[in-house]
């Protein structure tokens, strides 16, 4: 099996005539954090969608080339689109547990829907161990019928990613898992990061490279679609091999 | 935010540069007093240690707060390391002329055995390296350093010269060796004071490139 989760090769993202990712090659080794890093717009986001053949569902987009989950090429004629996306759990920037089910639900259904669990007892195991999991548990587990709207934001952020890791996909994405959330609940979920790389490959879109810095173990820094500089994060917050990186994260970049 | 940071930048730079000059004046100075035994010269360079050790901590007091405030990266955040570590060697270079100073007095009522020369003509040679060294921390002209580790060599076999020709004196007559082990003294500390000028010239390098260098 390959070392790597994830494998780009010559990836091009188009939406209609517009050539959004152009000719990207990446590597993602297993069980770490990888930060994709660029200022909104360069098409990160974009990118991330296509791991887990999300830009499916966009009838104008058209991808080239190839990405290899664990060594399997993803866009290949035989491979079910919902089973990959089993196996690639996705996180948005919005926290969107489904409103009109309980906590407990929340993480149910997507294992009753695959029937991922054989008893009710296995179910509520799994719950926990999800919650647990995701740092979440111990402030939830009296009132897990209650609806997530009296969460804060960023425990339904952590409840979001229990729901993702309740499904034990191999890697995880997640598009800006911070952007609307408060400082205290942001260091949270990057606390939470920082524990699920012992088990999960993290995907990070960001356009915080601070937070770059402070979770990902290697970054990849995109500018209009095309793959600047990609390296460990150590390495290119002090001294980046390219320009454009430097002014990027020197603020220097218009 | 970015207007904001490069103005304390800049601040901080010129701080740093002001922190060379003074540094370099008590080097020059001493040696100049040294040439003379012009104690009344040699104390001011002493009174002058005081202002170095502000200058060294509020420098790094204000640096700190730069990275808490900014939290700097790439070339800033090189920036900011390359200044906390050249003060260090600013410095111990300013000390130095301090410790040579504080030798004139020593040597007053004894006067030179022979007429200084290689002695004065190491510290130009040294305060020549730091104000390159300033220089290119100011432009950012690398090239500046480039001969770095010659010069340095240099100073090492003047230094050792400096040394054999002290012996043969202190072998000529005992009464020599007040004077010659000040001198092999003095040689040593101006040597001490090309290596941290070769250390500031690294550490700008790094700065200015992203890339180490190591000189000798």
């Amino acid at each position: 099996m390959s070392k790597y989760a994830i494998e780009v090769e010559n990836l091009n993202i188009y939406y209609g005539n517009n050539h959004v990712i152009k000719g990207i090659n990446l590597k993602i080794p297993q069980k770490t954090v990888f930060a994709i890093m660029g200022p909104s717009g360069c098409g990160k986001s974009t990118m991330l969608r296509s791991f887990n053949r999300l830009l499916d569902l966009n009838k104008n987009a058209r991808v080239t080339g190839s990405v290899r989950l664990f060594g399997r090429d993803i866009y290949a004629g035989d491979i079910d689109s919902v089973e990959v996306r089993r196996e690639v759990g996705m996180v948005f920037q919005y926290p969107n547990p489904f409103p009109h089910l309980s906590i407990y639900d929340n993480i149910a259904l997507g294992l009753k829907m695959n029937k991922l669990v054989k008893s009710a007892e296995e179910l509520e195991g799994r719950i926990e161990w999800a919650l647990k999991k995701a740092g979440l548990w111990e402030e939830v587990k009296h009132r897990l019928n209650d609806y997530p709207s009296g969460l804060s934001g960023g425990q339904r952020q952590r409840l979001v990613i229990a729901r993702v890791i309740a499904m034990k996909p191999k890697v995880i994405m997640m598009d800006e898992p911070t952007a609307n959330i408060d400082p205290v609940g942001s260091k949270k979920v990057e606390d939470l990061i920082f524990e699920l790389k012992k088990d999960y490959t993290i995907v990070l879109v960001t356009h915080n490279p601070a937070q770059a810095a402070r979770v990902s173990d290697y970054v990849a820094f995109i500018y209009l679609g095309e793959l600047v500089e990609t390296g460990e994060t150590g390495k290119i917050f002090t001294a980046p091999g390219s320009k454009l990186t430097e002014k990027y994260l020197t603020g220097k970049l218009v | 935010m970015k207007e904001r940071f490069e103005k304390d930048l800049n601040k901080l730079k010129s701080e740093v540069e002001r922190m060379a000059e003074l540094a370099l004046s008590m080097l020059v100075d001493s040696v100049e007093s040294l040439k003379t035994l012009d104690v009344k010269m040699a104390e001011n360079v002493i009174s002058r240690k005081d202002s170095l050790a502000d200058m060294d901590e509020s420098i790094e007091e204000e640096a700190l707060r730069m990275v808490a405030i900014y939290q700097p990266m790439a070339k800033d955040l090189r920036t900011i390391a390359a200044v906390l570590k050249m003060i260090t060697y600013l410095y111990r270079i300013g000390r130095y002329g301090k410790d040579i100073a504080g030798m004139v007095k020593s040597l007053e009522g004894k006067g030179h055995i022979a007429k200084l020369v290689e002695i004065p003509y190491m510290a130009n040679s040294v305060a020549d390296m730091v104000r390159d060294a300033i220089t290119a921390f100011k432009t950012e002209n690398i090239s500046l350093l480039n001969d770095f580790e010659e010069r340095d060599d240099k100073l090492d076999s003047i230094r050792y010269s400096i040394f054999r020709e002290c012996i043969t004196y202190m072998m000529e007559d005992p009464r020599n060796i007040t004077q010659c082990s000040y001198y092999i003294m003095i040689a040593k500390y101006l040597e001490r004071c090309g290596d941290n000028a070769c250390k500031m010239a690294e550490k700008i390098h790094f700065m200015v490139t992203g890339e180490r260098i190591e000189i000798k």
